[in-house]
């Protein structure tokens, strides 16, 4: 699966135009891009080989217009199962990066009737006594992002547009490390959940996947090897292979079925 | 300083040296496998009686050069036998084995002895990667991927799953977990400077065995001790272990005599076998990553080879000699290496129980009061 099957379009919700980039065929799956904005990683390309995703743009991302009253991320929580009522006209399968992975909870907290299953990647706000965060220093921020520095994206947008999506995290997120209302729902979740965490992750500390583990009902955790925080880019046929099994699988992919995933 | 009492475990009668790797099996005989694990056993249990701090044990494959290949067999053997030594098992060749299986076997050794295990992971030698049927070119990263998972079973509070290059789980939640916390003291073996830097990164103690050449040896540990400080940790001299064959008797000259007796059957019939394989091995794939560190191995083994007993002696690869001299050789290991742990191998080749027996006794009674508080 190549880029070019992939499309963006603005659509028209109650609160504002939402850009969304949408490809593959299938069963439908949202994911939700991380504070460093919207990516064509080469997981998104790995799921539209098997399903029809839409990445929604968080309002104010990459030179999106904001959205009145959206202002939190359950406000975005909101806003994302608006868009899965009129895009996907009913339940879909949903995947969180980082900054995505904390409004994908929120969904699943608030919205169970739009979710089947969730994967939350690295997922930002349950940082447990603030551990981890990311660093201020550009070297070693690159250094916390990516294991596997050649594997790390191009970056093409320009440097008002990085800025701006860095205020768009901040207004959203409000230098929250730990969202005490989300951590107290997360036994609420009634999505069957696969929690993503780099070994390397220093930005995510492990407590989270555990503390999401913990107190998720239906949940799996997995830890991917030789990745930092961008799971996705680290290590894209491990975590493309894993949860493509998950979404097509459910629960039976704890039964392997085939000599290796890694092909 | 501290000393663990190592073993073995070879077949002593080999009637002649076998032509082709492996050797062929047709030479054991059950019977007298029985009696030398009976001895084996014996032996080792004794060392908690002669004051050593750790009895040691590892794993070698298709060869009369060790009768062990599950260390941790041995190992659950003399936690009912012995009391409070610790068990130092040096260690499981990670790289070939399911890790899963070893974090759950050094998990329950720990739980039977009461916290008494000493977790080593070793890379191995090369021709040990034809029995288990394992790329050596893999070696190192399997190495890697498998002691970060077992650390991780060891460790994890929740069941998690797996998914790396070599090994992929969906669901991991080990019972039991190790008696000691986080986890059992870990060693790593290192006989270069690329795999001293891969223990550095760990918590980890580092254990070299074969040294010929002290300045050498010394570099090697340097470079651990520089890693593991880039790391936030300082190690100490209880850190580096060091694994030397030993013979202690009443006199320097039947010591050597032994050793030389034994060093002629391990080298001659046990080892010989294996050097095929090993050449192969590091022909024939990348078992070391550039060709200096493969030209290094090869070297060590046959500068070793080639040497006097008074050569290894002098070049700090055997300790050799009446209590007295051997005092005064673990006291330069000691002040040249930084070594706070020696690794003793008293049973070499053909070296008769009773001369082992009584080289363990010298140690008690005449070497440890002297070195124990180097």
């Amino acid at each position: 699966m190549s880029s070019h099957s992939f499309a963006e379009r603005d659509i028209n919700l109650p609160t504002g135009v939402l850009r969304v980039r949408s490809g593959g065929e299938g069963r439908n799956v949202v994911h939700l891009h991380s504070a460093a904005g919207p990516r064509l990683s080469p997981v998104i390309e790995m799921l539209a080989a098997h399903h029809k995703v839409h990445s929604p743009f968080a309002p104010g991302f990459d030179g999106t217009p904001v959205h009145a009253g959206v202002e939190t991320i359950e406000d975005l929580a909101d806003l994302v199962a608006v868009f899965i009522r009129q895009e996907c006209g009913g339940k879909c399968d949903l995947i969180g990066e980082s900054f995505g992975g904390w409004i994908a909870a929120w969904v699943a907290v608030k919205h169970p009737d739009l979710v089947w299953q969730v994967v939350l990647e690295a997922p930002a706000g349950l940082r447990p006594g603030g551990k981890g965060g990311l660093p201020d220093d550009p070297e070693a921020r690159q250094r916390a992002l990516y294991a596997v520095p050649e594997r790390a994206p191009a970056e093409t947008r320009s440097a008002s547009t990085l800025m701006a999506n860095r205020k768009a995290t901040v207004l959203y997120g409000n230098r929250v490390a730990y969202d005490e209302a989300l951590a107290d729902r997360l036994a609420t979740i009634k999505a069957r959940t696969l929690i993503l965490m780099g070994t390397q992750d220093t930005i995510i500390p492990a407590e989270t996947g555990q503390l999401l583990k913990a107190h998720i009902p239906q949940s799996h955790l997995t830890y991917i090897h030789g990745a930092a925080h961008a799971l996705e880019f680290d290590q894209p046929k491990r975590v493309g292979n894993l949860v493509i099994d998950f979404l097509d699988r459910g629960e039976s992919f704890l039964v392997r079925e085939k000599t290796s995933a890694l092909t | 300083m501290k000393f663990s009492f190592f073993h073995l475990m070879p077949w002593t009668d080999l009637p002649e040296t076998p032509s082709q790797w492996p050797a062929r099996n047709s030479y054991f005989n059950a019977e007298r496998g029985k009696e030398l694990y009976d001895s084996y056993l014996s032996t080792m249990a004794f060392a908690e009686q002669c004051g050593f701090d750790a009895v040691a044990a590892n794993e070698h494959h298709f060869s009369p050069y060790s009768l062990m290949n599950n260390c941790n067999l041995i190992g659950a053997a003399l936690s009912q036998r012995t009391k409070s030594i610790k068990l130092a098992m040096l260690g499981n060749l990670l790289p070939l084995l399911n890790p899963i299986r070893v974090a759950e076997e050094y998990a329950m050794l720990d739980v039977i002895s009461g916290g008494r295990l000493v977790a080593g992971f070793v890379r191995g030698i090369p021709h040990e990667y034809i029995a288990y049927n394992i790329p050596p070119s893999e070696s190192r990263a399997r190495m890697k991927e498998a002691l970060d998972l077992i650390i991780k079973a060891w460790t994890e509070p929740e069941p998690f799953g797996w998914e790396g290059e070599f090994y992929q789980h969906r669901a991991i939640s080990i019972w039991p977990k190790p008696f000691q916390k986080p986890h059992p003291r870990i060693l790593l073996s290192a006989s270069n400077d690329e795999s001293a830097e891969f223990v550095g990164q760990y918590d980890a103690m580092i254990g070299m065995t074969l040294i010929i050449d002290l300045d050498v040896a010394a570099k090697t540990i340097d470079v651990y001790r520089k890693v593991s400080r880039a790391h936030g940790r300082d190690p100490g001299p209880d850190s580096v272990l060091l694994s030397q064959q030993t013979c202690i008797a009443d006199t320097d000259e039947e010591a050597r005599a032994h050793m030389r007796a034994g060093l002629e059957y391990f080298h001659d019939k046990l080892m010989r076998p294996q050097q095929d394989a090993q050449r192969i091995v590091l022909q024939k794939s990348r078992f070391f990553s550039d060709e200096e560190q493969r030209e290094f191995f090869v070297k060590r083994l046959v500068v070793h080879k080639s040497r006097s007993l008074e050569e290894q002696i002098d070049a700090g690869s055997v300790i050799c000699g009446s209590p007295e001299t051997v005092v005064k050789q673990i006291a330069r290991l000691r002040k040249h290496l930084g070594a706070g742990q020696i690794n003793i191998n008293m049973k070499i080749g053909t070296i008769p129980d009773h001369v082992v027996l009584r080289g363990m006794e010298l140690f008690r009674d005449r070497v440890l009061p002297h070195v124990a508080d180097l």
